[in-house]
């Protein structure tokens, strides 16, 4: 018997029961159109996070303090200790010891209230240099960024956020204005552009920056201590070496072993890895379920390919006696299995599709669908009337033609 | 005349666990190209085990079975079903054709597992439909003909092949007196042509229409008569 003419006789069986292949399919159907949503989903919570982690700016290494022990043995958590300082931010920047770090940004963050008039707002306070709008990837709406020489000078300026912008002052540009932060009158200079949200959650859109100086001066922080210090490689390819100069540099500055570090260095790369663990166990757990449902609707195959078989022993034993070999009988009852699952598989991935495109409009969140993802599914779909028709059309192919026959 | 079908000393034993059933008990006989015999007696003599074995369906326990001189009474299940497939046409009581299949998709069946092309099958088998008077019934499914015409079909079906056998287990056992007649009339005619046919019968106005009458009884054949030596 030909492969066609197998085909042709599965594919007339499944017809001949409809709603009953329609049924054993629909658990097929399910399983795999909630594995490729499910997957999607995570797939795109994770696009996501990348999006926003490479907003960041471009080849950007980021280092931060690392936790530090006080007199009593207490370790504070990650970012406590003041252990970088400009020192270390102007280390960086000599392009004999740090050849692949195109430009380094010292930034020193903290929380404060930026008054303008009669408006009071709470925002990020920034303190850094000139190379940060280029180490960010940021740019202006409107006005300037403060200079090398204002940074040298603590010069009284400042450049807002574009929500920091509108919150202050409620029409017009602000450039040129006078705000003033704890009693201190800064000039606002210029507005960023906006950025989006960062994948911590707060806002980069929500931030005042003056030049490093002026803001510890203001603020009246610890001199010289810094919260972060961006670097920016020269190109993607060379960030990992800027971050092996970064990170011996300071240790040999800290006079330290690797293994005792009292800073964070982190890559984009490393960054987008901690957003995503999360996101992956939760996405693992989703499919795992979705997994069990599919499952079960394999076994919905071999249930039905089973009553199926002990329905249709007169037929086998036709078929049989007109010279149908085992072989051929196992053929057609697994061909029949595969079609369900295929056919389950095709409906699947059509309403997955459906609801990948629909989805985000409902809940807001992304789902992307790959086509890697969409192929597996149908692999598996297949795999599963094929593995799960296995048994029953071993128990068809072993029937004896005149049992078979025999049956009424 | 070549022998068709030669039996030596069958013998075919069924055991369950505590039972043993001696079905066959040395069965010896020789049928030619183109006899019509039929295999009479009375339920239980252990003719429809006799009929299996004809059928290529099961091997006998003991014994040497040649099947147009090819021995088939060790062959595996495969090798007996491409036999099946070659040499033998069966006729059912119960018809046993597929109800979701037009009369000609019925036909064509044993074309489809001897891997005959597809449009060479639909010609043979139409062929094979004309050859039982049924020309204008190819389209019907098995439900909308008759028990006659059903029977007809599962002719055609048994004659698609040009089998060395045409071996019929009860052909009328399931038929009115009129399809009897029918169906019993074609047999004739195809025997008239040339054909092979083992028919197994309990009725012997049935018999009576074959050239020669083997007579089973408790797994033996106890007479082989030729139609004018009883009358």
């Amino acid at each position: 018997m030909s492969w066609l003419d197998t085909v042709r006789a599965a594919a007339e069986a499944v017809r001949a029961h409809r709603l009953r292949s329609v049924l054993t399919m629909l658990g097929i159907v399910i399983g795999i159109s909630s594995v490729i949503l499910t997957v999607g989903l995570g797939q795109g919570a994770q696009d996501e996070v990348e999006d926003q982690i490479s907003a960041l700016g471009s080849n950007l290494l980021s280092v931060s303090p690392g936790s530090s022990t006080d007199a009593s043995g207490m370790r504070g958590g990650f970012g406590s200790a003041s252990t970088l300082t400009l020192a270390d931010a102007a280390a960086i920047a000599d392009t004999d010891v740090v050849p692949d770090a195109a430009a380094v940004a010292p930034t020193s963050t903290t929380s404060t209230s930026v008054v303008a008039g009669e408006t009071n707002w709470t925002t990020s306070l920034i303190g850094t240099t000139a190379s940060w709008l280029d180490v960010r990837a940021r740019t202006l709406d409107s006005g300037r960024f403060f200079t090398a020489a204002e940074v040298a000078d603590g010069a009284d300026v400042v450049v807002l956020g574009p929500d920091t912008a509108g919150e202050l002052v409620a029409r017009g540009s602000p450039v040129g204005e006078t705000v003033r932060i704890d009693g201190n009158a800064l000039t606002v200079i210029g507005v960023l552009a906006p950025s989006g949200a960062s994948a911590s959650g707060t806002s980069e859109d929500d931030v005042a920056l003056t030049p490093i100086g002026t803001a510890m001066r203001v603020t009246g922080q610890t001199p010289s201590s810094v919260s972060t210090i961006y670097v920016e490689a020269t190109s993607g390819t060379t960030l990992t070496a800027a971050y092996q100069e970064v990170e011996a540099l300071l240790l040999n500055l800290h006079g330290l072993a690797s293994a005792d570090a009292d800073f964070t260095n982190a890559t984009q790369d490393s960054l987008v890895a901690t957003a995503n663990a999360t996101n992956e166990t939760l996405t693992i757990l989703l499919a795992g379920i979705a997994a069990i449902s599919l499952l079960v609707g394999g076994i919905g195959v071999m249930n039905i390919m089973l009553v199926s078989v002990t329905e249709r022993v007169r037929e086998i034993g036709l078929r049989k006696a007109l010279g149908a070999t085992p072989t051929a009988i196992r053929r057609q009852f697994l061909v029949e299995a595969s079609l369900l699952g295929l056919v389950g598989g095709l409906v699947g991935v059509v309403i997955a599709l459906v609801g990948a495109a629909a989805l985000p409009a409902l809940i807001g969140q992304p789902v992307s669908v790959s086509a890697l993802a969409t192929a597996a599914a149908l692999g598996t779909a297949l795999a599963l009337g094929i593995g799960f028709g296995v048994y029953p059309a071993s128990r068809a192919a072993r029937l004896t033609p005149i049992d078979a026959l025999r049956s009424e | 005349m070549s022998a068709i079908i030669e039996l030596e000393s069958i013998r075919k034993t069924y055991r369950s666990a505590a039972v043993e059933f001696e079905a066959l008990r040395g069965v010896d006989c020789t049928i030619q190209a183109g006899e019509y015999v039929a295999v009479v007696g009375p339920s239980g003599s252990g003719k429809s085990t006799l009929m299996h074995l004809l059928g290529c369906l099961d091997n006998p326990s003991e014994g040497r079975y040649h099947l147009a001189g090819e021995d088939v009474s060790t062959m595996s299940e495969a090798g007996l079903a491409e036999v099946r497939n070659r040499r033998i046409g069966f006729v059912f009581q119960q018809f046993h054709l597929l109800a979701s299949l037009p009369a000609w998709r019925n036909v064509e069946l044993p074309l489809v597992y001897a891997g005959v092309p597809r449009s060479e099958r639909r010609e043979r088998a139409l062929a094979a439909l004309d050859r039982v008077g049924l020309a204008d019934r190819v389209d019907n499914r098995p439900g909308e003909l008759s028990g006659g015409q059903q029977q007809r079909v599962a002719i055609a079906r048994a004659l698609v092949t040009e089998p060395s056998l045409l071996l019929a287990d009860e052909p009328t056992g399931n038929l009115d007196s009129r399809s009897t007649a029918d169906v019993l009339g074609l047999l004739d005619e195809l025997h008239a042509a040339g054909r092979t046919i083992v028919l197994i019968t309990h009725e012997h106005d049935v018999a009576a229409r074959a050239g020669r009458r083997l007579v089973i009884h408790d797994g033996e054949i106890v007479a082989d008569h030729l139609a004018g030596a009883i009358a």
